[in-house]
């Protein structure tokens, strides 16, 4: 098992001037679980191949462990990879798609057979063995594609969007299962996700990516809790966080009757501010904000109101928790305030974080 | 992996039974009213259908321009005394597993070529093709003309390294062979279309899955395209030998069935009773010639078919 690093890992396509991934750098630990999340189209599959060796690195450096591996075709690379489709031959028994890579790289029959029985195993697909994969259910085939990545026994498994083709309930359940099962065998393993729920769920780590760019790689709470710009505390977060813009005024911002403190120097700099406040840290009250509610969606035991608020910049769309039985009516005018020290400023232009 | 969490699995409905019967009509549904198919059902009646059940009649029959007379199946009886029936069938069976054979191995390795990463592909892939396009009496004069034993272009060549070429159409034991090979390479082009059409359809996954399970360019052809280009394979298969068992064309222009008969196909041995102007004997050999390519053709594409895979 080995570590994996992005060293301004660069790939830009045939005919396209801009890349579709630029100047990665990232470090993966031996053994951790590290998560690519970031809309459609922003490169993580691209990100991923590159590493798989299926894409060209047109610029900087991949390793594993310490070995560079940018030039190194995908069959020396010692990874396995679990495709989005599966890819299953389907000319193959599921025993057979298993066991394939070792019977190509020479391992003995019976070698195979056990290997692909102990995954069989791990996996409850004893019974399929002898199956075609046409045959199986989705996640049925979904566990052959993993149990084809356990047999070889690579040094990183690379996951793209695995559980894509799974129904809600099952995408679930085997997103914990996918977790502990790399908790339990500790390969490095890079999984791709659009859906940042699993992203927050699975990964020890989480890189955001947007537009090619390595946004912010921390571990799940440090992406909740200190997102570096705007993008990531909006897409991090469900409901997504409240980005509302405001004028800087003496002391601080007026977030309606409430004034949220905000440093001299950076009032100083930032005539305008973005100010990001999660749902669950806004708090209905007497003062503050008024917010026209137009949706309450109820989940048991708390709810979240949708509603808007007019700032000097114009509408603005706001989100709220509250708690308890007692929920307001649509239509209803509600104030809110964020609580002390929940709330995070971002720059207007670029969305940088301040402070 | 339920293992490894200790909870129940959620199970999805249905994960379909070992042997899954198979759907005979799956999807093929009548979408249109009956009126729609009227002109097509037609067309097909009077183009189709009717001759083949004159020729089956006619076959039966001693018939002219003018005249016909009904001798029951005194025609399919002289036709099997016919004394160049056999050699006929041989060579037909010869010429048309050669030919089949040969399209097989170079269209699938020419279709190989043909959708890597080559230079000018778009280009060199019409000019495979473009054989197929021109007229088979050109292609077989044109041959005829360079397999001429002193002449002829192609055994001057073998001479300038000191080869003694040999009579390619003269020499009665290879004039059909070498007729076989014009063919194939006139018909290749055909072959390599259908396989590029296959391996183009196979989902690149397949070749990347391949790629990262280890496997060399020659494995991946043989576990990925081989086994997932089976449907062309059989395609070419079945239409090379059907036009391989019944070819006329190309050996008439090439030999007219000879040096003597010893190029003779099933198809000349008709021809020549044609032009003799026994018609009723040369419809009843084409009725035979039709059952003949028919139970040859069907089970080998019964046996074909048996094992397809669905990607
Ligand atoms: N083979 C390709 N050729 C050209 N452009 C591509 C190719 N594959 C992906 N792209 C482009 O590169 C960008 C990143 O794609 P991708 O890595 O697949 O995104 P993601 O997996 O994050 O959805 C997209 O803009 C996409 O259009
Ligand atoms: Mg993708």
């Amino acid at each position: 098992m080995a570590g994996v690093t992005f060293d301004a890992a660069t790939r830009v396509y045939p005919g396209s001037d801009t890349p579709a991934v630029a100047d990665l750098d990232l470090q993966i630990e031996d053994g951790e679980f590290l998560v690519l999340v970031g809309p459609s189209g922003c490169g993580k599959s691209t990100s991923l191949r590159m590493l798989a060796g299926l894409e060209a690195v047109d610029d900087g450096r991949i390793l594993v462990g310490d070995r560079d591996v940018t030039h190194v075709s995908p069959k020396d690379r010692d990874i396995a990879m679990v495709f989005q489709n599966y890819a299953l031959y389907p000319h193959m028994s599921v025993g057979d798609n298993m066991g394939f890579a070792l019977r190509i790289s020479g391992v003995g029959t019976d070698e195979i057979a056990r290997r692909v029985a102990e995954a069989a195993k791990i996996l409850d697909l004893e019974p399929y063995l002898d199956r075609r994969p046409k045959s199986l259910s989705g996640g049925q085939r979904q566990r052959v594609a993993m149990g084809r990545a356990i047999v070889r026994r690579p040094r990183v498994f690379l996951m793209d969007e695995p559980l894509s083709n799974l129904d809600a309930k099952l995408r679930v359940q085997t997103r914990t299962e996918i977790a502990a099962l790399q908790r339990r065998l500790g390969v490095t393993t890079v999984y791709v996700t659009h859906d940042q729920v699993e992203a927050m769920t699975m990964g020890d780590r989480v890189a955001v990516l947007k537009d090619g760019v390595l946004q912010q790689a921390g571990t799940p709470r440090e992406l909740y809790d200190r997102p570096v710009n705007a993008f990531v505390a909006g897409f991090i977060g469900s409901p997504a966080m409240n980005l509302l813009e405001f004028g800087a005024e003496d002391g601080g911002v007026r977030f309606g009757g409430a004034t949220v403190p905000v440093e001299r120097s950076v009032l100083a700099a930032h005539p305008r501010l973005l100010l990001g406040v999660r749902p669950e840290d806004l708090e209905v009250g007497d003062r503050g904000l008024p917010v026209e509610v137009d949706v309450v969606e109820e989940l048991g035991a708390d709810a979240y109101v949708y509603g808007h608020a007019v700032l000097d910049g114009g509408p603005a769309n706001v989100v709220a928790r509250v708690r308890g039985r007692s929920l307001p009516a649509k239509g209803a005018l509600l104030r809110v305030a964020p609580r002390p020290g929940s709330t995070h400023l971002f720059a207007v232009g670029d969305g940088a974080r301040l402070g | 992996m339920a293992t490894v969490i200790g909870k129940a699995r959620v199970e999805e409905p249905a994960a379909a039974p070992v042997k899954a019967p198979r759907r005979k009509h799956a999807g093929i549904q009548s979408h249109y009213p009956f009126w729609f198919y009227l002109p097509a059902g037609v067309v097909y009646a009077v183009l189709f259908l009717v001759p083949t059940f004159i020729a089956f009649y006619f076959s039966l029959t001693r018939w002219g321009l003018f005249s016909q007379e009904f001798i029951g199946l005194d025609n399919f009886r002289q036709f099997f005394n016919e004394p160049g029936l056999l050699q006929g069938l041989k060579n037909s069976l010869i010429y048309g597993v050669i030919t089949s054979a040969l399209k097989v191995v170079l269209g699938l390795l020419l279709a190989v070529l043909l959708t890597s990463q080559i230079i000018a592909r778009g280009w060199l892939r019409s000019v495979i093709f473009f054989p197929v396009l021109v007229s088979t009496i050109g292609v077989g004069i044109t041959f005829t003309i360079l397999m001429n034993p002193q002449q002829g272009l192609i055994n001057k060549t073998l001479e300038v390294f000191g080869i003694h070429g040999p009579g390619w159409l003269t020499n009665p034991s290879l004039a059909i062979y070498s007729v076989a090979l014009v063919d194939v390479w006139k018909g290749v082009g055909l072959a390599t279309v259908i396989y590029i059409a296959g391996i183009v359809s196979i989902p690149r996954d397949y070749f990347e899955a391949a790629e990262m399970d280890g496997a060399t360019a020659f494995e991946r052809f043989r576990h990925i395209i081989l086994p997932l280009a089976r449907p062309a394979t059989v395609t070419v298969i079945i239409l090379s030998l059907i036009g391989g068992l019944r070819s006329f064309d190309l050996i008439w222009a090439m030999t007219g069935g000879g040096p003597g008969f010893s190029s003779d196909v099933i198809a000349s041995v008709i021809y020549k009773q044609y032009q003799a102007g026994f018609y009723g004997l040369s419809t009843a050999g084409n009725v035979i010639l039709f059952f003949a390519v028919t139970l040859i053709v069907l089970p080998i594409f019964w046996a074909l078919n048996r094992k397809q895979v669905d990607m």
